[in-house]
């Protein structure tokens, strides 16, 4: 936009500075966990070894040995990859169904699934710790991934709904013209053009299952525990430990910010929850 | 039925989407229906976890039926109105301060200047933090009033002030000084805060970055012509901006609303609801024995999910189906 | 072959009934061309045809088989749409081999067809590009590549040229008509633009919400208007429309003059007005006369060379045997 009022100082020297500003302001908590993660438990309470200290790998090394990290982070990584997919193959033929063939309740079935959402989960919990124990199925995997998959499939449906209401009905008739299967029209036409879209779904819903910490604490003990209850399990007494905790903190946050990273741009597309051009 | 079925696209019209719908309407309805027939089914019965008195009250039965009295109890309890009142509060703190800051941030960054990549990437970050790790992060290492940030910032100006007081010549102004007082925000006044703090810091992004993609589809035109009618900075946000922003404002609003409603990890890491619980938190206190009132509880905070989703629906169904 | 029979159809959509009953014959290798203003049911009656839609009852028969109930792929037919729907993310050689592989032909045979319809369309340089690439006229030659490979008993055109400019859309009219002159197959197409209609079609068939006004030639309809709606619809700049005593003279509630049938001069002729706006176009000079006492405006069509200016008396002489009569329910008087 090359409107003549905006070559105001502000615009040329103060929004960088104070947009820099408030970028490192966000990211400092973060900055400050993982600086912290590389200090010694003792050090890292001290005010003069605030920004100068000698890094150690120490809490990470503990962290594996005594904490049993990887075993939680692969319950992590299977739960939420296995939950994401599963929310895909539910929602995607919803979706579909919804974007291009509506009736008059889609609207309203869309909203409701969007309110189940809102329940309590803390009013369901003592039903469902005693449902899931009697059925056998308490501190599963399997549990876990149906749980997570089950709390993201409303956003998934409407994200994806959004997206696929996007692609041009003339080119899904066209498709039908041309004589593709219903089928057909799901792996010729509507995933190849929602791609962008549905990506952006999985990797949300990724970070939703990754960052959930409700059900996969209530429900798990060891087995199927994930980082959420690593977490849980070992915030330490007021004060000690901020090193060990730091550690284990940037080691259960770090794989999702940084795929975040990399995936900035459809992650934005994403949260926008298609809702948003 | 059978005269249409090979292969007949027109007579499928009708029945193929519902059937595409089944598999998510029915694991959703499951997913409510049933939990919260269970939990309606213990709001009216007297169920207890551990009771040497009555041991009959540990197993959900029908012949411990009693009525209304879950919720009586629970609405006679001192804690159930500030649980609502703190829900809102914290609800609503947050969903006020991350559109104020989320909109101006997104003003501030919708436009190009060096490293504007990476301070989105710094930006972004807080909303890939996992909730419990946000808490541990802000209420240990940050808050604390002894150790934490915090704690060592107030320690260091008070250090420094006491230094001053003996400088010569100006030493006499800096005596005038009071001590400051680190705050404890695990405190039953102050954990509240700590909360909503931490909570705005990670959604915050969540609203910057909604809001930035939405004032990229601004239409420059329409801008420009504001220019030639005279209107300044100041104008062209509150009458072309804003209105533009009214939509994806909503959108956040939506979307946090469901996600704050049922904050959980953060109440509990921080005081463990001393001073600062909301309904989750109150729900979970009492299913600790008492199944029967934590039920009623959770019947109580399902109407008032209902309430406010009924009321956000409204506002954004409209807009939803265009 | 391609004759396609429409016999009482009719289409609702919930308590709104869009299309009366409706019937017409559409013969094989007519160019037959849907025209009317927007909203009189051309896209939907096409729709109807193309199986996009289903008949609320009726039924349609294609080489004489009832195919009302038989699913869009299935009808042999090809569609071109208005928004070209090519899928994005193919090539333009993927694009229009797309319902061949569907029916699972051959690849050998595939390409053969594809690089056949690319050679009559002029895509050939383009093969491997994707649709983004392309200009609106070359995606609508994808298009109508992608139709012409399935070798249809009929084409159907929804609004193809409206998303083009100008110049491009006389360009596109004529290569379709060249491609129906060559193929020889039916074609139905839907426009509102009657100069489309006008230009290409074999049949016209006019629509008002939903009926059928008059079905004929480019000719039929320009020279006998059934009524008062086509009159208006058919024929540009429009015709002129005379009520009251003027008409009276001529046994009519209404007469219509085409502008290309009033000479307009200084001194000669029955009617007099005043010259608003000229519109030059070189060959033809459009005049519009006020203050003629017969209508609000008449709209006539003079030779380029004819210099009037705004605010002239001028004389016009109506050309007696082609008025058009039309009585008090707007139909014409024979």
């Amino acid at each position: 936009m090359a409107i003549v009022a905006e070559t105001s100082r502000f615009g040329k020297l103060s929004r960088p500075v104070l947009a820099w500003i408030v970028g490192l302001l966000f990211f400092f908590p973060i900055f400050w966990m993982i600086l912290t993660s590389f200090k010694t438990d003792a050090d890292a309470v001290k005010p003069e070894f605030l920004l100068f200290f000698t890094p150690t790998l120490e809490n990470y090394l503990n962290m594996t040995e005594n904490y049993d990290y990887w075993r939680f982070a692969t319950n992590s990584v299977i739960t939420s990859v296995f939950a994401t997919v599963f929310a895909l193959a539910v929602g995607i033929p919803c979706a579909y169904a919804m974007a291009f063939n509506p009736s008059r309740s889609t609207k309203d079935v869309l909203m409701w699934m969007l309110s189940t959402k809102m329940l309590p989960a803390a009013a369901v919990l003592y039903p469902m710790t005693f449902l899931t124990k009697s059925l056998g199925v308490f501190d599963t995997h399997f549990l876990i991934i149906v749980v997570l998959m089950l709390i993201n499939l409303p956003i998934v449906i409407w994200m994806l709904f959004t997206y696929f209401k996007e692609i041009p009905k003339d080119i899904i008739e066209a498709g039908q013209m041309d004589g593709v299967s219903t089928w057909g029209e799901v792996k010729e036409i509507l995933i190849p053009l929602a791609w962008g879209g549905i990506a952006s779904t999985a990797l949300l819903c990724f970070i939703f299952c990754w960052n959930e910490a409700y059900w996969t604490v209530r429900l798990t003990t060891t087995e199927a525990a994930t980082l959420s209850k690593l977490i849980e399990g070992n915030r330490a007494p007021e004060g000690l430990f901020f090193g060990r905790l730091s550690a284990v903190s940037a080691a259960a946050v770090g794989p999702i910010i940084v795929l975040g990273w990399f995936c900035q741009k459809q992650l934005v597309q994403g949260l926008t929850f298609g809702a948003v051009k | 039925m059978r005269r249409a079925a090979p292969g007949s696209r027109v007579m499928s019209d009708r029945k193929l989407p519902r059937l595409l719908q089944t598999p998510a309407v029915l694991l959703l309805l499951i997913w409510m229906l049933i939990p919260l027939g269970m939990t309606l089914y213990f709001s009216f019965i007297r169920y207890v976890l551990n009771s040497l008195r009555r041991p009959e009250w540990t197993t959900p039965s029908l012949s411990n039926w009693r009525g209304f009295g879950n919720y009586q109890f629970v609405l006679n309890n001192k804690d159930f109105l500030f649980a609502i009142q703190n829900s809102l509060l914290i609800v609503c703190s947050i969903l006020f301060l991350t559109v104020i800051l989320g909109v101006l941030i997104a003003v501030l960054i919708n436009k190009a200047f060096p490293g504007r990549g990476i301070v989105r990437v710094l930006l972004i970050s807080p909303f890939f933090v996992m909730p419990a790790v946000n808490a541990v992060l802000w209420i240990n290492m940050i808050l604390d009033p002894v150790l934490g940030l915090q704690g060592l910032a107030v320690n260091g100006i008070n250090g420094m002030i006491a230094s001053l007081q003996n400088a010569p010549v100006v030493g006499w102004f800096f005596s005038l000084w009071p001590q400051l007082e680190p705050i404890s925000f695990r405190a039953t006044q102050t954990s509240a805060y700590a909360v909503i703090i931490m909570v705005t810091w990670q959604w915050t992004p969540f609203a910057v970055l909604i809001f930035m993609t939405s004032l990229q589809s601004e239409d420059q035109q329409q801008k420009e012509a504001a220019v030639l009618d005279g209107a300044g900075l100041w104008s062209q946000f509150r009458f072309l901006t804003l209105p533009h922003l009214s939509r994806p404002i909503a959108i956040v609003v939506m979307i946090q609303a469901i996600f704050h409603l049922s904050l959980y990890a953060e109440i509990e890491i921080v005081s463990r609801g001393n001073g600062n619980k909301n309904l989750p938190y109150l729900i979970g206190e009492f299913a600790n024995n008492n199944i029967g009132a934590a039920s009623a509880t959770g019947i109580f905070a399902v109407i008032l999910a209902n309430i406010v989703a009924i009321f956000l629906l409204r506002m954004i169904g409209k807009t939803l189906m265009e | 072959m391609g004759r396609i029979v429409l016999e009482n159809v009719t289409k609702s959509f919930g308590d709104a009934q869009v299309i009366p009953p409706l019937n017409l014959t559409i013969e094989d290798g007519e160019f037959a061309v849907f025209v009317g203003p927007s909203g009189c049911g051309k896209s939907t009656l096409l729709r109807l045809i193309a199986g996009l839609e289903e008949t609320t009852s009726g039924q349609i028969l294609i080489d004489g088989e009832d195919a009302t109930r038989v699913p869009p792929s299935k009808r042999g037919l090809a569609m071109v749409f208005q928004s070209y729907a090519l899928y994005p993310h193919m090539t333009v050689r993927k694009n229009i081999a797309f319902p061949l592989r569907m029916a699972k032909m051959d690849q050998a045979e595939i390409d053969k067809k594809v690089e056949g319809a690319a050679k009559i369309l002029n895509l050939a340089d383009y093969l491997e590009q994707k649709p983004g690439q392309l200009s609106g006229g070359q995606r609508q030659r994808v298009a109508i590549g992608r139709a012409i490979v399935r070798e249809p008993a009929a084409f159907l055109f929804d609004e193809p040229l409206s998303n083009l400019d100008a110049a491009l859309r006389v360009g596109m009219r004529l290569e379709i008509s060249e491609l129906h002159n060559r193929l020889a197959t039916t074609m139905i197409y839907v426009t509102h633009d009657q100069v489309e209609a006008m230009t290409m079609a074999n049949k016209i068939v006019v629509l008002r919400a939903g009926h059928i006004e008059q079905v004929g030639s480019p000719l039929d309809l320009y020279r006998t208007p059934r009524n008062l709606f086509v009159a208006g619809f058919i024929g540009s700049p429009k015709m002129n429309f005379i009520e009251g005593s003027e008409a009276e003279k001529h046994g009519a509630k209404t007469i219509g003059i085409r502008p290309e049938h009033i000479t307009v001069s200084a001194d000669s002729g029955p009617w007099e007005g005043t010259v608003g706006v000229s519109e030059h176009l070189g060959s033809d000079t459009f005049f519009h006369i006020h203050n003629s006492g017969l209508a609000e405006t008449i709209t006539v069509r003079a030779d380029g060379e004819v210099g009037f200016k705004h605010g002239d008396r001028v004389r016009l002489a109506p050309r007696e045997d082609v008025i058009h009569r039309f009585d008090a329910e707007g139909l014409r008087i024979a």
